[in-house]
């Protein structure tokens, strides 16, 4: 009895390797094909089953080889005999009859495209890995141990749900994206960087003048549970409306000020204790903002007004330098705030600790403390910091040189994602502990999207000198009258009446500079003027 | 040696402590409170221009010294492009600044410039 029919055995792909022979419908190719160097031959009597063709009307070939080196198929039988005959007489026999073509290498063929590495290389010693066949027919084993690529993150039922709606949006150029009310507790930028390209679809119709307009994108946050604004949101240019209402935010990203579109901004019934100094650059004449609920919000309230509140503009310019005039039309409205006071400066050194007498309150204290306010005209600095103090003139500040080789090494910790790790080595002993609350400041500044110093305008790393400036946010109205004068209003937001606003200042650590022209002159408010001005410069001036 | 005290050098060299020297212009150098205290006192360093640091290694030295030059030579530009910091070294890195004082309002500003 015959053997019981097996399946033929699988060609292991070391023996296909080693046989030199070409297989057809293998489909696996050999690696000696792949490399091999040999000039094409066009002759098809490799083949036995071709010699059925014959007296079929069509003609094998007659010639054997390379094109540029071709000679008659004599040895093969099915070569007619008249042009073997022809052949045979034209050459005179002279050549002898090869037996079998030999292969070799025609450098000039032509044919033979490899590389000049290749021609000195592996000549003749193929030494190849064998290409593993395309289908292991090997069952499949337990995952094999070792570093598999990482899965990729799944989308939560949110998520997705986020996803679809910015696609929706963006298939059919609907510039008012809906993610309100989807229990987001955070999202990744992936998800919210197409919102950018949303493209309104422009009205096309008869004896219309085709007109391209910016898409003004609005976009609904409201109702879910963030914490953290996403990044991406601040990179779409054409952000006209964006509400946050009833999140939990308990920090803008200074980086708001960047959404220079913006009409209407919602971050009503959030856990903000302060909003970012930044976003005075939204609420100034000639912004396009005009619409803007900010409470409740567990803002920071101010304490009692010191005596002698007085100097606010003086201290601003000193401070910050002239501010730049946004150009606007003929009448404006929108709005704007007012400086209401300002709290003592609050200063870390250069190990992380703090070295005023004034802090900040912590954020996740549940209860809205007042804050201690001071006038000003005064600056509670902590004695070391005015050993650097010595500059003769006030021109505006210009950032010069580099930044410390802290700065910078911090900023790579932060920018490479694994900040966390080098914090948690950092804790570990021998090193300086200070060094671990850098990094993770700068990971935490980093994450909330990083921001310019208020002064010199640097981007900083690490802010280590802040303090928090109350202001009132109203309407102003700006008409002007014939004579090219401005007429402004400022009005307090009806209902807002919950007083002024804390704006987070925050600074480079930089010395405060102190000198005699940079005193407050006092001569319209009746202080008696000691010579202690506020003109924080985070580098020294020209001297 | 005598010389050098009269008219101290226009350079310095620092040794790491696998023993890699780099010849800097001592000016750069004077970015480091640290070092310009060395260089300042009546220590050995001062007098020969040489100091030696045990326990930083020739690569974290190196980029130290590269540190010095892209300061001496951005010191009075005006946005000046960061410094690459290779993410491998920023424990190193880390601990050097701080040793050497280039910290944000330790490090020497214009004065030394």
């Amino acid at each position: 009895m015959a053997e019981e029919p097996t399946l033929p055995r699988l060609p292991s792909p070391l023996a296909s390797a080693s046989r030199g022979k070409r297989t057809f419908g293998g489909g696996v190719s050999s690696p000696e094909l792949s490399t091999s160097s040999d000039p094409a031959f066009f002759s098809s009597d490799d083949d036995p089953a071709l010699d059925n063709y014959q007296g079929q009307g069509r003609r094998k070939r007659r010639y054997v080889g390379a094109w540029f080196d071709q000679h008659p198929a004599s040895s093969d039988s099915g070569v007619d005999d008249e042009t073997r005959a022809t052949h045979v007489s034209r050459r005179n026999k002279a050549r002898p009859r090869p037996k079998k073509r030999e292969f070799r290498r025609q450098l000039d063929s032509g044919v033979w495209m490899g590389t000049d590495g290749a021609l000195t290389d592996t000549d003749d010693g193929v030494d190849l890995e064998p290409v593993p066949a395309r289908l292991p027919l090997v069952p499949r084993q337990a995952p094999a141990p070792g570093p598999l690529a990482p899965a990729r993150p799944r989308l939560s039922v949110a998520e997705e749900a986020v996803q679809n709606t910015v696609l929706r949006c963006l298939d059919n150029g609907n510039e008012l994206v809906d993610l309100s009310g989807l229990q987001l507790e955070k999202i990744s930028d992936g998800l919210i960087e197409p919102i950018s390209n949303i493209c309104p679809i422009p009205n096309v119709a008869k004896d219309v003048a085709f007109e391209q307009r910016d898409p003004q994108i609005k976009i609904f946050l409201s109702n879910n549970r963030l914490r953290t604004l996403p990044l991406a949101l601040l990179n779409i240019e054409h952000l006209t409306v964006l509400s946050l209402r009833a999140n939990q935010l308990t920090k803008l990203p200074p980086g708001i000020a960047k959404l220079r579109n913006l009409r209407t901004l919602n971050i009503a019934q959030n856990a903000l204790r302060f909003l970012p100094a930044e976003l005075l650059g939204l609420l100034q004449k000639g912004s396009k903002l005009t619409e803007m609920q900010f409470q409740p919000n567990p803002f920071w309230v101010p304490g009692p007004a010191p005596p002698q509140n007085i100097g606010g503009e003086e201290y601003l310019k000193r401070t910050f330098g002239p501010q730049p005039d946004v150009g606007f039309e003929a009448s404006w409205a929108g709005l704007t705030t007012k400086l209401h006071s300002r709290t003592p400066v609050q200063f870390t050194d250069d190990t992380c600790e703090l070295r005023s007498s004034f802090v900040l309150p912590v954020q996740t204290r549940s209860f809205r403390a007042a804050i201690e306010l001071e006038p000003f005209q005064e600056l509670a600095t902590p004695t070391g910091f005015k050993t650097h103090a010595s500059a003769e003139t006030n021109r505006a500040v210009r950032p010069r040189g580099a930044k410390s080789l802290l700065e910078l090494t911090l900023r790579a910790c932060a920018a490479s994602g694994q900040a966390e790790e080098i914090a948690s080595w950092l804790r570990e002993e021998s090193w300086p502990a200070h060094l671990a609350t850098f990094v993770e400041k700068a990971n935490e500044f980093h994450q909330s999207g990083g921001g310019r110093c208020s002064v010199c305008g640097r981007d900083m790393v690490v802010p280590m000198t802040s303090w928090i400036e109350f202001r009132q946010i109203g309407r102003t109205t700006v008409t002007k009258n014939g004579d090219g004068g401005e007429v402004c209003r400022f009005m307090g937001l009806v209902g807002e009446s919950e007083g002024p606003v804390p704006f987070m200042r925050s600074l480079l650590p930089k010395a405060l500079i102190e000198h005699p022209a940079n005193k407050i002159s006092t001569q319209h408010s009746g202080y008696d003027g000691n010579p202690t001005t506020a003109a924080y410069h985070p580098y020294p001036m020209d001297i | 040696m005598a010389l050098a005290e009269d008219t101290p050098s226009k350079y310095v060299t620092l040794v790491s402590g696998d023993g890699l020297e780099f010849v800097v212009l001592r000016e750069a150098t004077l970015v480091s409170p640290t070092i310009k205290g060395m260089l300042r006192g009546p220590f050995t360093e001062a007098k020969t221009g040489r100091c030696t640091f045990p326990e930083i290694s020739g690569e974290v030295l190196e980029k130290i010294v590269e540190y010095f030059h892209y300061w001496y030579r951005n010191r009075d530009k005006e946005d000046v492009p960061d410094m690459e910091i290779p993410v491998e070294m920023c424990l190193e890195l880390l601990q050097a600044a701080d040793y050497f004082n280039l910290m944000p309002s330790r490090q020497e500003g214009r004065e030394a410039a």
